[in-house]
Parts: C-alpha cells; sequence; structure tokens
C-alpha cells in the first residue's frame, strides 16, 4: 500500500538501486539533486509520475563517470580476473588443444541443438488450431469376414453431420474430400492453365474446427455456395500475381465443359506444420450424403463442446455407428483419435499425407544424446588427461599459499571458457546449418526463436555442467599432494586414479561409436537390399504420363507415341503400381480385400510383370472387357482359395449382387507376385482389369538414354491431342524409391551423426595417446637403447588402447544387435544380420584406434632415444 | 583535440554555469537550461557533462551545505576557471567572425524551407 507519507519521499529501491552503482564520492551530491528534483516534481505531478522520472534520472546516471570501478571494490573480482586471465593464456599457450577442445565439444553440441529444434518441429504438428485439445478425428477399422480389422482413415459421410445432430458433446464436425489422386486442371484463363492436386472439398464448419487465418474475405460463407472457392495465398499469387483476388473468377476445365468458381476469400498458406495442406478449398458438390453410409471416402473431424470429454464420447461411437448399419455379421469398427496424435501415432492407410513416426523421432533423440553426451565425455576425458601438465603450475600456486577453493576457481573458470567458446562455435554453426538447410525444412528456423530458445539454454546449460564437473575433478585431484613432489616434477600423468577414470570414458566413447557403425551399416544394408531386390516387376524406364482422362481419344495417343522409336511398350491403366491403386472386397466363402487397376492389354508388357500361368488380356475377346474376369497375382489366386487348374475356368468369387451380376468370374492369367507397396508389409493380393472406358495413367517403356529428344517427341504427340493441357509426367522408379525416402532420410542422418561420433572418439583418442606416449617418452628411450624394435615398442603402446576398444565393442554390439533387430521386424523383407556386419564394425573401430594411436606410437618409436634422455 | 575541446552541450553548461553564478550546481544548471533553451536533459547528463568539464579544468566545485529538500545533503557548487573563460572566449570570438565573414549578399532572397526552388 503506498501511503500519503510515503510519497514524500523518493522510491526506495530507486535510492538502494543508486548507492548500489554508484561511487561513493559521487554519491552525496547525486542523491542530493535527484531528492531536490522530486520535492520540485511533487508540486505538479502526480505522485507515481513523479517515481516514475525518479527511477528515469537514476537510471540515466549508469553512466561510466559514475560508476564504481568494481575491480578495486573486491578481492574476489580482482582474482576472478585473474583466472581468467590465466586461462586466457592458457588457451593461447596450448592452441592446438584448445582448438580441438572446441571443435569436438562444439560439433557435438551443433549436432544436438540442430537435431531437437528439428524434432521439436516434428513434436509441434497441428498444434497452431485453437482449442486443438477438444479436435479429433474419427477413423475405422474395416473388418472383414475373418475378424481381420485393415485400419483406414476415411468414413462415410454420413458420419460427420449425424454425429453433430444425435451427440451434445460434438460442438461442431466436419468432412475433408481431398482430390483421391485426381489433379484438376485449373486456370485464370485458358492461356494460363495448371494441373492441382491439393484441392479440398469440404464443408461450412471447416473454420470452425480448423484455424487457417484469413487474408481476404469471408471462408466461412464462401464454402456455403457451390460456385465459390478459396485460394491460399501462394495459388492466388500463381494465378493472379496478387493476393487480394476475392471475386475474381477461377475456371475449372473439364474435358467437355469448363466450371466457373467465384473466389470467395484468401488464406494464408497452410503452415508446414499440418497433417494435411491444401492450396484450394471448395464446398463439397455431391448430393444425397447425409443418408449415405456405404461410402467410404470422406475424413471426419470433430470438435468437443467445452468441458465435454472424448472418453465418455468413445465409447458411444461403435453402438451408435451400428445403429445406422443394416444388420450384418460383422461391423467395421470406428474411434476417435486426438487431432495432435496424428502425425506421428497415426499410419493408417489413406492419411491424408504420409505422416512422420515417433519411432523415428525417439531414435533422433536417442541419437542426438549419444553425440552430445560423447562429446561432453570427450571433453572431460581431455581434461582429466591434461592433469599431467599441471602439477608443477599447481605446485606453484600451492607454494604461494593457493587453497583448494581458489584452484578450483582457477580450474572452472579455464574449462568454462572453454565450453562458452564451444558454445558459441556450436550456435554459429547450427544457425548456418539451419540457414543452409532452409529450402530442405521448409522455412526459416533460427535457435534465437522464442520457442527454440528453452531448447538452446537447455543444452547450453549442460555444456555449463560440463564445463564444471572438467575444472572441478582435476582441481579436487591435484589439491590432494604433496606440494614438494610436485615442484620437483616426481609425479606423471599415469598416476593410477587418473588413468582408470580415463580408460573408462574412452571406452564409453568408443562403445557409443560402436554402436552407431553397427546400426548405420545395417540400416544401409537393408536399404540397398530393399533398393535391389527382384520387385517382380521392372519400374525402371517406366515413364507414367498423368491426367489423361481428359483426352478423347486415349486408344490413337497410344498408338501415336508406339511410333517413337524409343517408345517400346506403352499400356494405360487407372492406378499406379507402388502409388494409388482401388480396392474392393472379393472372395467366396471368405471376402478379402482386393488391390485392383483398370488396364489394356499393353500394361502387363509395360511394367515386366510375368505371366506364370493362362493368358494375357485380348482386345478381340468381348468377355475380356467385362465383369469378374481378370489377371491375379500369386498371392491373389492363394487368396481366393484357387490354384493353377482353376486358370480359365468360371468360378465362384463373391456373394451374388444381384441377378445380372451372380458371383462367378474368370480367372485369365496369373502374375508373379510383385511388391507394389513397401517392403514393410508382405505382398497382397492384387488384380487387373480390362476396361475400355478412358483412363487416368498411360505407361510407356522406354528404351533410351537420351531422355531429352524423346521426351521432345513424346510432348509433340501430346500437343496434338492435349487442348492446351500441359503434360505431366514421372518415372515410375523415383516414384517408387519415395516409398523409402523415410529410410533414406534416416539412414542418412545416421551415417552422419556416425561419423561425427567417430570423429570425436577419435580426437580424444588421439589426444590421450599423444599424453600417453609423452608420458612414457622416457622409457621409450631407454626400451629402443636396450635394443627394443619399432614395432615392439609400437604394439606396446597401442596394445592397451586396442583392448580398450575390443572392450567397448564387447560391450555395445550386443545392444546394437538388439536394437537392429527390433528394427528390422518392421520390414516383412528384411536381411538377417550376418556375421560380415559384426566383421566390419569390429575391424572399423579397430583400424581407426589403430591409425590414431599407431601412427603416433611408431613415431615415438622411430625418433632419436638420445634426444628424449638428454633432455632433464 | 580531444581534452581541450568544447561540445555543444558542454558549451551550453557552461555559460549557464556563469548565469547562474555563484549558485550553479547540478539541478539548477538543468533546471534553467530547461527554462532557457526549452531542451530536455536528464540531470545524469547534466552531471556528466559537467564532470567532464571539471576534468578539462574548465570548472572548479566545492561542497556547499545542503537544504531541507535534499535530505540535509551537501551540494557540489560550480565555478568558471580561467581556462574555462578563455574556453569561452574563443569559441565566441570564432563564432563572431566567422558571422562577419558572411558577405550581405548571402542574407538576401533567403530562401525558405529545404530547397532552393
Amino acid at each position: 500500500m503506498v501511503t500519503p507519507s510515503n510519497n514524500h519521499r523518493p522510491p526506495k529501491w530507486a535510492d538502494r538501486f543508486l548507492a548500489w552503482f554508484c561511487r561513493n564520492e559521487l554519491l552525496e551530491e547525486i542523491k542530493g539533486d535527484l531528492h531536490e528534483f522530486y520535492a520540485l516534481e511533487l508540486g505538479d505531478k502526480k505522485p507515481w509520475q513523479a517515481k516514475l522520472f525518479y527511477w528515469y534520472h537514476v537510471f540515466h546516471f549508469l553512466r561510466p563517470f559514475a560508476i564504481k570501478s568494481r575491480s578495486r571494490q573486491s578481492n574476489t573480482l580482482t582474482m576472478y580476473h585473474n583466472y581468467f586471465k590465466f586461462a586466457w593464456r592458457h588457451a593461447l599457450k596450448h592452441k592446438g588443444n584448445t582448438l580441438l577442445h572446441v571443435l569436438s565439444l562444439g560439433l557435438g553440441i551443433a549436432c544436438s541443438i540442430f537435431i531437437f529444434i528439428y524434432l521439436k518441429g516434428e513434436l509441434s504438428y497441428d498444434r497452431f488450431h485453437t482449442d486443438v485439445d477438444r479436435i479429433h478425428r474419427v477413423a475405422i477399422d474395416f473388418v472383414d469376414s475373418e475378424q481381420r480389422r485393415i485400419p483406414d482413415a476415411t468414413t462415410p459421410p454420413a458420419l460427420a453431420p449425424s454425429l453433430v445432430k444425435d451427440f451434445p458433446e460434438v460442438a461442431s464436425a466436419v468432412r475433408l474430400f481431398p482430390n483421391w489422386g485426381n489433379k484438376f486442371l485449373l486456370g485464370a484463363s485458358p492461356e494460363k492453365k495448371f494441373h492441382e492436386e491439393d484441392f479440398i472439398r469440404t464443408d461450412p464448419g471447416f473454420f470452425d474446427i480448423f484455424t487457417f487465418p484469413t487474408l481476404h474475405g469471408d471462408p466461412a460463407k464462401a464454402l456455403e455456395k457451390r460456385d465459390q472457392i478459396i485460394l491460399t495465398r501462394s495459388a492466388a499469387t500463381k494465378y493472379f500475381g496478387k493476393t487480394n483476388v476475392v471475386g475474381e473468377n477461377l475456371m475449372q476445365y473439364l474435358s467437355d465443359t469448363t466450371v466457373v468458381y467465384q473466389i470467395g476469400a484468401v488464406l494464408e498458406d497452410v503452415p508446414l506444420h499440418s497433417h494435411f495442406h491444401f492450396d484450394f478449398l471448395a464446398a463439397i458438390p455431391f448430393e444425397n450424403l447425409e443418408q449415405n453410409w456405404g461410402w467410404y471416402n470422406y475424413y471426419t473431424y470433430i470438435k468437443l463442446a467445452p468441458g465435454a470429454e472424448i472418453t465418455s464420447l468413445e465409447p458411444k461411437l461403435q453402438p451408435y455407428f451400428e445403429s445406422q448399419l443394416e444388420e450384418r455379421d460383422y461391423y467395421n469398427l470406428i474411434y476417435s483419435q486426438p487431432l495432435t496424435d496424428i502425425h506421428l501415432r497415426s499410419h493408417l492407410k489413406w492419411e491424408l499425407e504420409p505422416n512422420g513416426d515417433i519411432a523415428n523421432v525417439y531414435i533422433l533423440a536417442l541419437l542426438a544424446l549419444f553425440v552430445l553426451f560423447m562429446s561432453c565425455l570427450n571433453y572431460l576425458n581431455l581434461k582429466i588427461a591434461e592433469v599431467s601438465k599441471k602439477y608443477r603450475e599447481v605446485g606453484v600456486r600451492k607454494v604461494f599459499g593457493a587453497n583448494k577453493g581458489s584452484l578450483i576457481g582457477q580450474f572452472m573458470v579455464e574449462t568454462l571458457l572453454i565450453s562458452f567458446f564451444a558454445l558459441l562455435f556450436a550456435s554459429l554453426l547450427s544457425q548456418g546449418l539451419f540457414r543452409q538447410l532452409r529450402d530442405v525444412l521448409g522455412r526459416d528456423i533460427s535457435i534465437l526463436d522464442p520457442e527454440n530458445f528453452v531448447a538452446f539454454l537447455m543444452i547450453g546449460l549442460v555444456v555449463v555442467v560440463v564445463g564444471i564437473l572438467a575444472g572441478l575433478y582435476p582441481a579436487i585431484h591435484l589439491s590432494s599432494f604433496k606440494v614438494a613432489l610436485a615442484v620437483k616434477g616426481l609425479f606423471n600423468s599415469s598416476g593410477k586414479s587418473t588413468n582408470g577414470l580415463r580408460r573408462g570414458l574412452l571406452v564409453i566413447q568408443f562403445a557409443i561409436s560402436t554402436f552407431m557403425i553397427f546400426c548405420s551399416i545395417g540400416v544401409y544394408q537393408q536399404l540397398q537390399y530393399v533398393k535391389n531386390v527382384d520387385k517382380g516387376f521392372s519400374p525402371e524406364q517406366v515413364l507414367v504420363i498423368e491426367n489423361i482422362q481428359n483426352i478423347p481419344n486415349q486408344q490413337s495417343l497410344k498408338e501415336e507415341l508406339l511410333k517413337i522409336a524409343s517408345v517400346s511398350e506403352a499400356g494405360l491403366s487407372n492406378g499406379v503400381i507402388g502409388g494409388l491403386n482401388w480396392t474392393s472386397s472379393l472372395g467366396y466363402p471368405d471376402a478379402f480385400t482386393m488391390n485392383w487397376v483398370t488396364v489394356d492389354p499393353g500394361f502387363l508388357g509395360t511394367m515386366g510383370l510375368a505371366l506364370k500361368a493362362g493368358r494375357n488380356f485380348s482386345p478381340d475377346r468381348e468377355t475380356d472387357k467385362s465383369g469378374l474376369n481378370f489377371i491375379v497375382n500369386e498371392t491373389g489366386l492363394q487368396q481366393l482359395g484357387l490354384t493353377y487348374e482353376d486358370v480359365g475356368k468360371r468360378v465362384k468369387m463373391t456373394e451374388p449382387q444381384d441377378s445380372t451380376r451372380d458371383g462367378t468370374g474368370t480367372i485369365l492369367g496369373v502374375v508373379e507376385d510383385f511388391h507394389f507397396t513397401d517392403f514393410k508389409s508382405s505382398i497382397k493380393p492384387f488384380a487387373f482389369f480390362y476396361r475400355e472406358s478412358p483412363q487416368n495413367y498411360l505407361n510407356l517403356k522406354l528404351s533410351t538414354n537420351d531422355l531429352a529428344e524423346t521426351l521432345q517427341s513424346i510432348d509433340q504427340v501430346w500437343s496434338q491431342f492435349s487442348n492446351q493441357a500441359p503434360l505431366d509426367y514421372f518415372f515410375l522408379d523415383q516414384n517408387f524409391a519415395e516409398l523409402y525416402a523415410k529410410e533414406n532420410r534416416l539412414s542418412n542422418v545416421l551415417l552422419f551423426l556416425t561419423i561425427l561420433a567417430i570423429l570425436i572418439a577419435v580426437m580424444g583418442m588421439f589426444a590421450i595417446a599423444n599424453i600417453t606416449i609423452k608420458d612414457r617418452t622416457k622409457e621409450i628411450a631407454i626400451r629402443k637403447v636396450l635394443g627394443a624394435s619399432v614395432s615392439g615398442v609400437t604394439f606396446l603402446i597401442t596394445k592397451h588402447f586396442l583392448l580398450l576398444v575390443l572392450l567397448a565393442n564387447l560391450i555395445a554390439i550386443p545392444i546394437a544387435y538388439y536394437g537392429m533387430q527390433q528394427w528390422l521386424d518392421g520390414f516383412a523383407y528384411r536381411i538377417s544380420l550376418g556375421i560380415a556386419l559384426f566383421l566390419i564394425t569390429v575391424l572399423l573401430t579397430l583400424s581407426v584406434a589403430w591409425t590414431t594411436v599407431g601412427l603416433q606410437s611408431f613415431w615415438a618409436a622411430i625418433s632419436n632415444p638420445m634426444k628424449s634422455l638428454k633432455e632433464e | 583535440m580531444k581534452g581541450t575541446n568544447l561540445g555543444e552541450f558542454e558549451e551550453l553548461i557552461l555559460l549557464i554555469v556563469g548565469v547562474l553564478y555563484p549558485d550553479a550546481y547540478g539541478l539548477s544548471i538543468r533546471q534553467e537550461i530547461i527554462t532557457q533553451t526549452g531542451r530536455k536533459a536528464a540531470i545524469g547528463a547534466v552531471h556528466s557533462g559537467l564532470n567532464r568539464l571539471e576534468k578539462k579544468g574548465y570548472l572548479l566545485s566545492k561542497l556547499a551545505d545542503g537544504t531541507h529538500e535534499r535530505g540535509g545533503r551537501r551540494k557540489r557548487l560550480f565555478h568558471i576557471t580561467a581556462a574555462g573563460k578563455h574556453a569561452l572566449e574563443k569559441n565566441h570570438e570564432l563564432r563572431n567572425s566567422l558571422w562577419n565573414q558572411i558577405p550581405d549578399l548571402a542574407w538576401k532572397n533567403l530562401p525558405y524551407g529545404n530547397s532552393f526552388q
């Protein structure tokens, strides 16, 4: 409380502050002036204003002339000033060592800063929506007759509106209907058209649930009208060159008509850390969805009412879902997942975008910790090893009366100085990395961002603690010996206590390196296996032209393209192997999920799919082109419960659906099994149907290395048919490689970190070996004088280190083996960890150690013994 | 030359010390600056300027008795030294001399504002 009497006096804390920093000889007059000033101010200002001004003027005295010079004030400060001076001189005197310390510590810190900030991004997915805790996605597991569950992210269109209607807990619900592989040919004018994929249809409630900032217009209203469309900033810029385009028209070009949309709103671009992205939003254009429980092609998101709990809603979902469907033997399972869990923990079929993996987050975090831990250990180890050089210095200090406290202070200042430089180096390095990788990361990241600063501070704290530890150990160790001996230099560093600790630390470092070497080779081997294994078909040199559904005469296009010399085969399809394909329930009496695409007779040849039985489709047989007459892979044949003898016969394949479709069909042919998904899942049943209706993709097998010329010829043919639509194409093998993008990234990161870890371990071993050899210079010389050979001496020193490395291997390899087994279990097709992997790891670590230590010992062994002996 | 040069703000303080003779001290100088020039100056800035001027030898100071408002704290009274007077004179002369050297023609048809148009 401010009492009236209090106001007559200036703020007490301001005076204390002044007294704290101001020179004593000036304090009286300054304080006098300020008080007089305050009294004057009180005359015409409110007390709080006067106080504020008082503070202002007090702060204005923070000028060099008025501030106490601290060094003259405090003995402790003078001491630390002195420590700092010594530490600085020490760092400059041993430039090489200082650099080694800063580099090895800094590299480790930089790398962990980088990884932790990257992981923070992974963990922050979808958190930008307001009330994100109340947003959930509803998903479904398909259940087949054998009670097998196939998790799927898609739900029927009737679900979202029904949930809002029948559950008071659900405040709002929204459906998303993505492009499902279609590309939309959009344009602001006929001359400027693009194929667009990121086009989502949704309900007006979209903005009740999701938070995407608006630039112009009213987005919620725009979704209520079917002729309106919402663009993102970058889409608007792409088509119109500006962002405020509300009210302008955007055309969708179909093969026969043109749909005109009016732009209703423009949004900011979707943040990178969102589990789905779009450039265009429009209302759902389909009718009669409110009663449709049969289609599974909508994503359902709900937002709970404030105070409602998902745990109370969850048990009601399944009974409700079943009550909406007709009676049947088994029902699909419905459940919800929190929005923020989708990116890292949801791996359903048909996710909107490939998600991350919580396992990878853990792996990376572990690796980052490893590297940080290792570089800290290494630093600690080097510092401990350097103790030997300090005996004399400490001895002299003690003679002059230094006590334990001041010794600790001295060492700590020294180590903290290095820590500080390492931290500085690491921040610059990681900041540089972020800048370099701006394109890869998709945004600007800075360690100075407030959200990243905490992570940075934490790592900084670790480094400071390591600095303190590194200073503490030698100080305590050194303060416990007899001065006289130390000054005489009768100690050497091979004192038992430091040696044991040093070796222990070295073993831990090498164990970590071994672990990482083992794992990165294992991951690399698995990836190579996956890349090179026979896929059962050949995606190499297959060019896939997309968006041919708008081409009126696909057959003539195909025939014209086949006239190009380097196009050896061509086939039409409505899906891509290793990309999108359709699925249906098939099989009698037990139904299962069959993957399928519609194709033409050229498709099997283009893909290099080998027939094991039966025949290819024939354009001359009309029965091939309709009904359940198809070619299947071996797994599919087996799942249908058929054998090669059934090929060509009419058999029952599914429940009769109506009078025209009795559920029977013919297997025309069987192709060898082929991998059309990643190698994490086993081969699934796959069927090919021959249809003459327009297809979506034209696959071309090329037989050339001159791609540029071939592409030019293809483009020429294309332009005759395309009606100005752009030619969009990709290569199938590249598309396939993207299935392994995640594993590839992991492998690269692992390799990078392994090299870093080895580097740090080598630096550590190098320095320790160096010190050991210096300690034993005289011993080596005497041995040589007495007739020891160079190889004998080299071996004598290297032996110890090799034993340490072997010990590290012994510790690390079983752990690494177990970890790799766990990781490989995620693959249906995998390598087995062979003896070669073990041998390579052991030999690699041994040879690294051998070169690091061996070379140094060799130099020591061939030096002239006279030189080292006469030094006394 | 550092040490003998008289800055603009220093010159102002020095002149005001003269004006306020014999009662020139930190706060009174500040108040005088505000009333005479309309310029706002922090008390710290004035003290810092006085400190510099004293170091250059243009001012001398002594401690005088405090008043009630100051809580009995003494104040430091300043007066100009011969060197201070000399520095002021030099500045004054330089200014006058330069002023007198401006030809009358320069004062004809003076333009307004920032441009010659």
